[in-house]
């Protein structure tokens, strides 16, 4: 093909255009799952006791996808996730068990995530430690520390106020927490879409060194992502701890998985540079149906491990394709 | 109008001292054509020109005051902007997203305006003869002579002074160049200085004002460049006078074979060619000409078995092949050096020596263990034959020049004993003088008695070094031709399509 002919042949797309194909893949994927899962159920699906634990089940995951989506469209990674919810959980435990108020605890579980994402961050940015290695390391580092809060105590001084607000209390008939979720990724992706910071994170996740060049705050907006994830990942502690209000050791053990798989399903690459959040959020939906299935059809849990990472390893090798088929037209 | 310039300016990298003092003064509605070999220090300069580095030693002024660039941002702020070879662009971003890429215009929330950038680019869309459309896809869909043009636009948009062309018609067409010189003229004349390198020496008096002579770190010649000829250029860059004779091949009688060494009849892909039938005899070179997209390359990788095809047959000294795979190529006797360098040849961070020698490894197997002593002896006989410069074998090869990495490349292939090397743009982005030593050896090679096929976009290199010539368009063979008949009009014609006499539009049929 010529450059000419190149030219003209394609019509004029924008940038959201680009990923509606998968978009659209992925909605029905979402129904096509949701159908087999109501017939293989009996119907035991459609009930409104599985249905809503299905939406809070999709939030939390989504909380932290958003931020997730972000660090890899930077072109990081951070699967450390899950030790840092349950270290999350069990600092915000220690406070709830010292009888502090919900109001000053709920900000706590924001600034310990925060605090754990910058940790990652510095690592990475700091160390010059690749972010799959540095967060790996941390995955055990932060699951320790679990360990070290927790002794071999479990928490159970969860004030019932959280799941009042958080699961009881309904918007139509979406839970709170869903509302949350949908709010924070509906302005993520504003701002991702809109605002200079996240053309930034594009930026960098395409052509660091051009980044660079172009006077983008490469290392800040790397960052910002880790940390931005940090705090979700606090807020989605504090609200799955009105889903299950237990901590133990083990609390958030696996997390990080169903977050990736989410995100990656999503068609958010790899690589960086290229993905959307209403590929995350039907993303989120698909996982957080499946691992639902899982337990609807009465198959040991452990099958959702394999699950999720058989989702991992087909969006990504998709993906990979795509890839390849695209270099080819050069 | 600007004026830069550069007095004195030294840089050292490690012991290596890359400028040793050069002197270039830089002016508004001037074409300054910088010329020099790989490694002379145009690349250095470029980069002290634009921040990138900073120099050891040596002062600079914009119109009469000195500056000192302290980044790529502070050079660029102050009206210099360059367009490299291998473009830095973001693949999945807009084209216009790529143009304001950290300068995007925002209102006070930081939410991006798209309206105003549009009507910003708009006027230098126009000139640059880009519909507005582009503005809105993926850059990643844009053909090379494209990209570059939004890069140029980029850099207008920053109104930028000092544009600085990095060997822009390397990768492009015969079209394309000549729009490329009609936009540079346009800037000139807006008053803009342009610095422009190039290896191609017959562009220099049809684009440049003057040129400067880069020979190992030091300016060796300021022309007008009206004034040049190719001859004094080239004894200029070589910093010596230059033994190796003009264009030899044509010259000698071809052996005529009464049977090709490589046959290959109706090969077909789906995407990149149709039904085409080459025949390249041993002990010649035969010269594969088509512009970019033509099916050159993909033609070859399918011979080499790097590319399924549909259809076709392919017949090897005779006899009926079909390589599934380039290991398996390899052992019917196929070599092929890829043409990107970075991306398909070198192991950048390995050692010369496990460049040189990674395709002739089962060859110095002792059972389970490497022979390493003649290894490193095979690598420095290489070395010798193929006068690669470089410390020793040891030297990691990303660090040599291109023209030393290319050299690599080639005797990585030529050493082995091949009845088929396919070579892809062998001298691409190398100096001439690096270039003609590689003609030399791929003419002698093809005396041996191997069937040379040489794939080139350099139409003057290629009439020069073949014997016979294929040419191919929109994946068909359009022309055959041998010995006097290689005319570059001719070829040209059939390469772009263009209706002569001799050439219809259809593919052809005329044995060679």
């Amino acid at each position: 093909m010529s450059v000419h002919a190149g030219m003209e042949a394609a019509p004029a797309r924008n940038w959201p255009g680009l990923a509606a194909g998968r978009e659209v893949a992925l909605l029905v994927a979402l129904v096509a799952v949701a159908l087999a899962v109501s017939i293989v159920s009996r119907g035991t699906f459609w009930n409104p006791v599985n249905i809503r634990s299905l939406m809070v089940t999709s939030a939390i995951t989504a909380i932290p996808a958003t931020g997730m989506t972000i660090v890899i469209l930077t072109g990081g990674i951070d699967v450390s996730i899950g030790s840092m919810l349950g270290l999350v959980a069990a600092i915000g435990g220690l406070a709830f068990e010292a009888g502090w108020p919900l109001p000053l605890v709920a900000p706590l579980f924001c600034a310990t995530g925060g605090l754990l994402g910058l940790v990652n961050a510095l690592v990475i940015l700091r160390g010059g430690v690749p972010p799959v290695v540095a967060t790996l390391g941390t995955l055990s580092i932060f699951r320790m520390c679990v360990f070290l809060v927790l002794g071999s105590n479990w928490i159970t001084a969860i004030p019932p106020g959280l799941t009042t607000i958080f699961i009881a209390t309904r918007i139509g008939p979406l839970p709170m927490v869903s509302v949350i979720a949908l709010l924070l990724m509906a302005g993520a992706a504003v701002i991702l879409r809109a605002h200079r910071g996240g053309r930034h994170v594009y930026a960098v996740g395409n052509n660091e060194e051009a980044a660079r060049l172009s006077g983008i705050p490469v290392r800040r907006i790397r960052l910002v992502s880790y940390v931005l994830l940090g705090v979700c990942t606090g807020a989605a502690a504090l609200v799955q701890l009105g889903q299950s209000p237990l901590v133990q050791t083990s609390t958030g053990t696996g997390f990080e998985l169903s977050v990736i798989a989410a995100v990656v399903l999503g068609g958010t690459e790899l690589a960086g540079g290229r993905g959307t959040l209403l590929g995350t959020l039907l993303g989120t939906l698909i996982v957080s149906l499946v691992t639902d299935a899982i337990v609807l059809m009465h198959i040991q849990p452990f099958w959702g491990g394999v699950v999720l990472g058989l989702i991992i390893l087909a969006s990504v090798g998709a993906g990979h394709l795509g890839q390849m088929r695209r270099q080819e037209v050069i | 109008m600007i004026s830069i310039t550069l007095s004195g300016i030294v840089k050292n990298f490690g012991g290596v001292r890359a400028l040793k003092g050069v002197d270039v003064t830089i002016s508004g509605g001037q074409v300054l054509v910088l010329l020099g070999e790989n490694g002379a220090g145009k690349s250095t300069l470029i980069k002290v020109l634009t921040g990138a580095i900073r120099p050891d030693a040596g002062r600079i002024t914009m119109g009469g005051d000195t500056v000192e660039f302290r980044d790529p941002e502070h050079a660029r702020a102050l009206g210099i902007a360059a367009v490299y070879q291998e473009p830095m662009v973001y693949p999945h971003l807009t084209v216009l997203e790529n143009i304001f890429a950290g300068r995007e215009i925002c209102n006070r929330f930081g939410m991006v305006r798209h309206q105003p950038m549009v009507e910003r680019v708009r006027p230098w869309l126009a000139a640059l003869d880009l519909p507005e459309a582009v503005l809105h896809r993926p850059i990643s869909t844009l053909g090379l002579g494209h990209v570059q043009l939004v890069l140029i636009a980029q850099a207008l948009v920053q109104e930028a002074r000092v544009i600085i062309l990095d060997e822009p018609t390397s990768i492009l067409s015969r079209a394309e160049t000549d729009r490329l010189v009609g936009i540079i003229q346009t800037l000139r004349a807006d008053g803009r200085a342009i610095v422009y390198i190039t290896h191609r020496l017959e562009e220099v008096p049809r684009i440049g004002d003057h040129v400067t002579v880069l020979t190992d770190g030091r300016v060796t010649g300021n022309y007008p460049a009206r004034e040049v000829t190719g001859e004094t250029l080239l004894q200029l860059m070589a910093g010596r006078t230059n033994p190796a004779p003009a264009a030899e091949a044509s010259a000698e009688g071809a052996p005529q074979a009464e049977r090709p060494m490589l046959s290959i009849r109706g090969l077909s892909h789906p995407r990149y060619f149709t039904d085409v039938d080459w025949d390249i005899p041993a002990g010649m070179i035969t010269g594969i000409y088509g512009l970019v997209g033509a099916g050159r390359s993909e033609v070859a990788m399918s011979v080499f078995g790097a590319l399924g095809t549909r259809a076709g047959t392919i017949l090897l000294d005779g006899a009926q092949v079909r390589p599934a795979s380039p290991a398996e190529a390899m052992r019917l006797g196929i070599g092929y050096l890829p043409e990107d360098r970075k991306r398909q040849g070198i192991f950048a961070p390995q050692s010369l020596e496990g460049n040189l020698t990674c395709n002739a490894l089962a060859r110095f197997c002792r059972g389970p263990a490497l022979d390493f002593r003649g290894l490193a002896a095979e690598a420095a006989q290489m070395m010798r034959t193929y006068t690669i410069k470089a410390i020793g074998p040891g030297t990691t090869i990303g660090t040599l020049s291109g023209g030393n990495q290319q050299k690599g490349l080639f005797a990585r292939w030529a050493a082995l004993p091949l009845k088929v090397l396919i070579l892809d743009e062998p001298t691409r982005g190398i100096d001439i003088r690096t270039k003609q030593e590689i003609h030399h050896f791929i003419r002698a090679r093809a005396r041996e008695g191997t069937a040379i096929i040489v794939i080139s976009s350099d139409l003057a290199e290629i009439l020069a070094l073949s014997h016979r010539m294929i040419v191919m368009r929109g994946g068909r063979v359009v022309d055959r031709c041998a010995g006097t008949e290689m005319t570059p009009e001719r070829v040209l014609a059939a390469a772009i399509g263009a209706a002569t006499s001799s050439s219809e539009p259809q593919p052809q049929r005329q044995i060679a």
